[in-house]
C-alpha cells in the first residue's frame, strides 16, 4: 500500500463511465447496490465524448449544409457556408449536454463517482490513481467489479498519431478548420463516416484500404450502394493498398502505400486520417493480480452474465468482445448490475443491430441469407428497393432499399439488411420483429403509416410472401 | 385426404367427456354419419359420428379416458384415398421436428446465451419474446428445452409455465432466482463458482438426508408428486452435498406409485377395496349435490299419507290403461296432485334468482322425476304436465324415464323442470331428505307404501300408507307454507277422484 493511500468500500466497482459502465452503476444503483463508478476522462466514454454523439453530431451537420447545396431538383438554391469551428462547438454543447445527464443520473441514483485510472491490486481490491501531480490515489475494495474500460483507436505501424498529420478519428471530430486534402487509411466504418462528413465539407477525400472493397462485413450490393455515392460526392478509392508509412512534404503530407506485388504509390494530403479499427483497452488495469488473462486481441472472456472466468469481476462493452457497440454494452452493463443484484438476468439477445452512418446509411440486424442458410435455415428473402418507396422519392433520396431475411418454413424472421436513408432506425422494427419471434405475417399484417420509409419494411417482407404491392415480386 | 376427428362440444356448456366405448376398430370402414363412439358427458350419453365416408385410421383415446371438447379423438382416411394418406398430425410432427432439430443444429452467432455451454437445445435458436425468456430465467427453465405452442413453434409465456410444472423444466443451477427467496438459500450458487455457499455440508448419500440441493423447480416437482425430497436417492453431488435432478424426482415418484399400485391390487385381490373412478354422471351428481347443499338451506317436513283409495284407482285404471299400451304407475297421480298443489301455492314452483334478487314465480309445470340408472340418478323433465291428463303424463314419463335408463336421454330432456318428485321407496324405507335439485325450491320424496294399521271409525285397519318426505329451500319457503303445500298434495292422494276435477 502506498503512503497516504485511503481505502474504502463498496458493494459494486465499475471502472468506466462509458455506456457500458454508467449503465451498469445506473441500473445497480436502481436496484439499490452500494456502487461506485470510476472514470479517468470524461462520463459517457468514447461514445458519447469521441465517438457516435459527435461524430452524428457533424455528420448532421454536414447534411444539413451539403443538403442544402445539392436541393436545386427541388427549386432550392443555396450556398451555405460553413465554420466548422462553430460547427464542432455546438457539437461539444450536444456532448457537454449529454456527458452532464450521464453524471447528474448517476448521482441521482446513489453512484459514488470517482475520477482517476483504476487498475486492480487483488481480486477484491482496485487502487485508482488520481489524474495531476500531488493527487495521490485511494484502495476501493469491492464484492463486484465491472470491468467497462472500452477500446481505442488502433495504430497503424510507421502512423502514430500525432494529432497534427496524423488524426485519429478521435482527433478528427474536434478539427477547427476543414483539410483541403484528406487521406483516409481504412474503409471501415468509421473511415467511410468521416470520409462521407469530410467529402460533404468540400475536403478532398482519398481512401485506401488493404482489403478488395468498404466496409467489409457487409454484403456486396449494400456496399456498393454507399461506394456509388461516395464516388458521387468524389471519394477516391484504392483498393488493396496497405499504408506504409509518410513523410512530411511542403505544406502536407505524402502517403505512401503498398500491394500485394510490393508496387508502392504515393498520396499527397494535408493530413492522414488512419481508422483502421479499435483494440480493447485491457492493457492498464493490471488484470495479473485477479488471475484474469486476455486472449490475443485483447478481449476479456465471459459467459451469458457477463461474468468473467473470476466469478466477482464482470465485463462489459467493448473489453467484452465484438461486436463493439454502445448498446450491446448499455445490454451487458445492465445484465451485469442484475446479476450482482441477484436478479434472474442473461444475455439472450437474439440479434445485435448495427448502424453505419454513411450516406446512405446501412442498417443491418440478425441474419443475411447466406448465415440463415448456414445456419440451416431455408432462408425466404423479400426486397423493396428505396427507388419505389413514395417517401424516399419525396426526399429525393432514392438510392438502396430495405431487405428481410426469413425462415421460409415457418416464417420467423431472421434478419434484415437496410441501406437507405434512416436505415438507422427502419432496422429498429426489424430488431423487434426477430426477438419477438415474428413472421412474416405477423409484420405484413401491421399497417405501416403512409408516406413513410417504414411502409418499405411492410413492402420488403410482402415482397418475401410474393405479394407486394408496390415492387415487383419475385 | 386424412381427417381428423375432434371431440365435438356435445352439449352445452360441456369442457370434457369420458370415452365410453369405441363401437369401430382401426381398418374398419365407416359411413358418414355412422357412430363411431360413445362418450359420456355430465348426465347423457351421446354416439358420436363419424364425418366422412372413409376407413378408421387410428384411434387417439381409450376407452375410459377423459378427453377435453377439441382433442382428436380418431383419425379417418377418406373414401377414395388409396394410400390412406399420411397422418395430418404425423405430418405436423414431423415438421416440427425435423424443423426443431435443424435449428438446434444452429450455432446462433448473435446468441450470448448459447456460449455458455450448458448443453441441451439451448445451443438452438429458440423463438420467443424477450419476455418469454425472462419468465423461463424466473422460473428456472431451459427455454431450449420448451415445446412452444404457437406458429411455428413459438414459445409462449403460457409454453414456459407449462414446462416449469412438467417433469421436463431442466434445472438452471448457476442461476439464482429472485422470486423464490425460500428455496433459493439452499439452491443458489450451487454448480457456481462465486464461493458464497457458506451453508455447512451435511452428509449425502442415504435416502434420508437431513439437507438436499435442487432447483426451485425440482422442490416444485417433488412436492407436486408428493414425495419428500430429502427421501429420493441420488448419486449426484455439488459442492460435496446431495443434489436431486428432475429425472430423479420422477423416478423416485414414479417407484412409490408402481409400490402403491402393487399395495392396492393386492388388497383389492384380498377383497379389501377397489377403486372407481370419479367421473361422469357421477361426479355431475356429486357435484350438483354439493352445490344444492352448500347454497339452499333445507328443511325437510314429513308426513303420511292414506293411499288406500289411490291404490284402488289405480289398481282399477292400470287395466284400462295397459289395453291402450301404457304402464300406469303411482307417479302420473302423484305428479297431478303435486301440479294441482303447486298452483295453489306458487311459491313453490319458483327459483330464486340471486343476482336480481328476485324471487321467480313459474306459471308453467314442468315436473322433474328422479330416476336411478345404472349410472347413477338422472331426472328427466315432464313438461307442461297441467296441459296434460293421467296417460299422457304416464306416457311421457314412461319413455324419459327408459331413455335415462337406457342412457340415451339428451341433456335438452335433463333441463328446465320447476319442481322434482323422487320415489325413494321404490326400493324401500320410510323417509328421507331429498336433495333439491338447484334452482328449484322443493323436492318431494314418496317413501314406499305399505299397509300400516290405521283407525277408521274406532276401528284399527289395516290401511295403504305412503310417507311424504319434502325438503324446501327455505330461503324461499317457510315451514308453513311446506306443510300446507304437502296437506294439499295428500288430499289429492286420499280423494284421487278430486284429480278428476284439475
Amino acid at each position: 500500500m502506498v503512503v497516504g493511500d485511503v481505502t474504502t468500500g463498496t458493494e459494486l466497482l465499475i471502472i468506466g463511465a462509458g455506456p457500458g459502465g454508467y449503465v451498469a452503476a445506473i441500473r445497480a444503483g436502481q436496484l439499490g447496490i452500494d456502487t461506485t463508478l470510476v472514470e479517468k476522462d470524461a462520463y459517457g466514454g468514447t461514445c458519447l465524448n469521441h465517438g457516435c454523439i459527435p461524430s452524428k453530431a457533424l455528420i448532421s451537420a454536414t447534411d444539413v449544409a451539403h443538403d442544402a447545396r445539392e436541393a436545386e431538383a427541388m427549386g432550392i438554391h443555396a450556398d451555405p457556408a460553413v465554420d466548422l469551428a462553430g460547427m464542432v462547438d455546438w457539437k461539444d454543447e450536444v456532448v457537454d449536454q449529454l456527458t452532464g445527464g450521464v453524471e447528474q443520473l448517476c448521482k441521482a441514483n446513489d453512484v459514488n463517482l470517482v475520477e482517476g485510472r483504476a487498475e486492480f491490486a487483488d481480486e477484491n481490491t482496485v487502487r485508482v490513481a488520481h489524474s495531476g501531480d500531488g493527487q495521490g490515489s485511494e484502495s476501493i475494495e469491492f464484492e463486484h467489479a465491472i470491468v467497462a474500460t472500452g477500446s481505442r483507436p488502433v495504430e497503424v505501424p510507421n502512423f502514430e498519431f500525432d494529432g497534427e498529420h496524423v488524426i485519429s478519428s478521435r482527433d478528427a471530430l474536434a478539427l477547427d478548420s476543414v483539410p483541403d486534402s484528406l487521406v483516409v487509411v481504412g474503409a471501415g466504418y468509421i473511415g467511410m463516416e468521416l470520409a462521407t462528413v469530410f467529402a460533404k465539407l468540400g475536403t478532398d477525400v482519398t481512401v485506401v484500404e488493404m482489403l478488395d472493397d468498404i466496409l467489409p462485413p457487409y454484403e456486396d450490393d449494400v456496399s456498393k450502394v454507399v461506394r456509388d455515392r461516395a464516388e458521387d460526392l468524389g471519394i477516391d478509392f484504392f483498393f488493396g493498398e496497405a499504408a506504409s508509412d509518410w513523410e512530411e512534404s511542403g505544406d502536407g503530407i505524402t502517403v505512401r502505400t503498398e500491394n500485394e506485388d510490393g508496387d508502392v504509390s504515393e498520396f499527397g494530403a494535408e493530413k492522414v486520417l488512419v481508422a483502421v479499427g479499435r483494440a480493447p483497452v485491457t492493457d492498464t488495469l493490471n488484470l495479473d493480480a485477479v488471475g484474469l488473462e486476455t486472449d490475443e486481441d485483447g478481449f476479456l472472456a465471459t459467459d451469458d452474465r457477463a461474468r468473467t472466468d473470476v466469478e466477482s469481476i464482470f465485463a462489459v462493452g467493448d473489453v467484452a468482445g465484438e461486436p463493439m457497440l454502445a448498446h450491446k454494452g448499455m445490454k451487458e452493463g445492465e445484465v451485469a448490475a442484475e446479476i450482482v443484484a441477484d436478479e434472474p438476468s442473461a444475455l439472450d439477445y437474439q440479434s445485435v443491430p448495427a448502424a453505419v452512418f454513411t450516406d446512405p446509411e446501412i442498417g443491418t440486424v440478425g441474419m443475411t441469407e447466406e448465415e440463415a442458410e448456414e445456419a440451416g435455415f431455408s432462408p425466404v428473402v423479400g426486397k423493396f428497393p428505396m427507388a419505389s418507396s413514395g417517401r424516399a422519392l419525396t426526399l429525393g433520396d432514392t438510392d438502396g432499399f430495405t431487405r428481410v431475411v426469413a425462415d421460409d418454413d415457418a416464417g420467423f424472421i431472421l434478419g434484415a439488411q437496410v441501406v437507405a436513408p434512416e436505415a438507422s432506425e427502419l432496422v429498429a422494427e426489424f430488431g423487434l420483429a426477430i426477438e419477438m419471434g415474428a413472421t412474416l405475417e405477423d409484420v405484413a399484417a401491421t399497417i405501416h403509416t403512409h408516406p413513410t420509409l417504414g411502409e418499405t419494411v411492410m413492402e420488403a417482407v410482402e415482397n418475401a410472401q410474393g405479394k407486394a404491392i408496390h415492387t415487383l415480386n419475385r | 385426404m386424412v381427417r381428423e376427428f375432434e371431440l365435438p362440444d356435445v352439449g352445452e356448456g360441456v369442457a370434457e367427456g369420458e370415452i365410453v366405448g369405441w363401437l369401430v376398430e382401426v381398418g374398419d370402414a365407416v359411413e358418414e354419419d355412422q357412430p363411431v363412439a360413445e362418450v359420456e358427458t355430465d348426465k347423457a350419453v351421446v354416439e358420436v359420428p363419424s364425418p366422412v365416408n372413409g376407413t378408421v385410421k387410428e384411434i387417439h383415446a381409450d376407452a375410459g379416458e377423459l378427453v377435453p371438447v377439441g382433442t382428436v379423438i380418431i383419425t379417418f382416411a377418406e373414401a377414395g384415398d388409396e394410400t390412406g394418406g399420411q397422418d395430418p398430425a404425423e405430418t405436423r410432427t414431423d415438421t416440427a421436428t425435423e424443423t426443431r432439430s435443424e435449428v438446434g443444429a444452429v450455432e446462433s452467432k448473435d446468441d450470448g446465451a448459447s456460449d455458455d455451454g450448458s448443453g441441451s437445445a439451448s445451443n438452438g435458436r429458440v423463438f420467443a419474446a424477450p419476455s418469454a425468456r425472462r419468465l423461463a430465467r424466473e422460473l428456472d427453465v431451459d427455454i431450449g428445452t420448451v415445446d412452444g405452442s404457437g406458429p411455428g413453434g413459438r414459445v409462449s409465456d403460457t409454453d414456459v409455465r407449462a414446462a416449469a410444472e412438467s417433469e421436463d423444466s431442466e434445472p438452471v443451477a448457476d442461476e439464482p432466482t429472485a422470486d423464490d427467496p425460500a428455496p433459493k438459500s439452499a439452491v443458489e450458487r450451487v454448480g457456481s463458482d462465486d464461493g458464497t455457499s457458506s451453508e455447512p455440508a451435511v452428509t449425502t448419500g442415504s435416502a434420508n438426508r437431513e439437507r438436499t440441493l435442487a432447483a426451485p423447480a425440482t422442490r416444485r416437482l417433488a412436492e407436486e408428486s408428493g414425495v419428500d425430497i430429502d427421501s429420493i436417492p441420488t448419486e449426484e453431488e455439488r459442492d460435496g452435498e446431495a443434489f436431486v435432478t428432475p429425472a430423479a424426482v420422477e423416478a423416485f415418484a414414479e417407484s412409490q406409485r408402481a409400490a402403491q399400485d402393487a399395495d392396492r391390487a393386492a388388497l383389492a385381490e384380498s377383497g379389501g377395496e377397489e377403486r372407481v373412478p370419479y367421473r361422469g354422471v357421477r361426479r355431475t351428481i356429486g357435484e350438483q349435490m354439493a352445490r344444492s347443499k352448500a347454497t339452499a338451506p333445507h328443511v325437510t317436513h314429513h308426513d303420511e299419507v292414506d293411499v288406500t283409495e289411490l291404490v284402488e284407482t289405480r289398481s282399477e285404471l292400470k287395466a284400462e290403461a295397459e289395453e291402450r299400451g301404457i304402464g300406469l304407475s303411482y307417479m302420473p297421480f302423484v305428479m297431478k296432485a303435486c301440479v294441482a298443489a303447486l298452483r295453489a301455492f306458487p311459491s313453490m314452483n319458483a327459483m330464486l334468482d340471486e343476482e336480481a334478487e328476485e324471487i321467480v314465480e313459474k306459471h308453467y309445470y314442468n315436473i322433474g322425476v328422479a330416476t336411478a340408472t345404472d349410472a347413477g340418478l338422472m331426472v328427466p323433465v315432464v313438461r307442461n304436465a297441467d296441459d296434460r291428463n293421467l296417460l299422457e303424463l304416464a306416457s311421457e314419463m314412461n319413455e324419459l324415464v327408459g331413455k335415462a335408463r337406457e342412457r340415451s336421454i339428451s341433456r335438452e330432456e335433463m333441463q328446465g323442470g320447476t319442481f322434482t318428485i323422487t320415489n325413494v321407496g321404490a326400493i324401500g324405507g320410510e323417509y328421507a331428505t331429498p336433495i333439491i335439485n338447484v334452482p328449484e325450491v322443493a323436492i318431494l320424496a314418496l317413501g314406499a307404501i305399505k299397509e300400516k294399521p290405521r283407525v277408521v271409525d274406532g276401528e284399527i285397519v289395516p290401511r295403504h300408507v305412503m310417507t311424504l318426505s319434502l325438503s324446501i329451500d327455505h330461503r324461499v319457503i317457510d315451514g308453513a307454507v311446506a306443510a300446507q303445500f304437502t296437506n294439499r298434495v295428500m288430499k289429492y292422494l286420499e280423494n284421487p277422484q278430486l284429480l278428476l276435477l284439475e
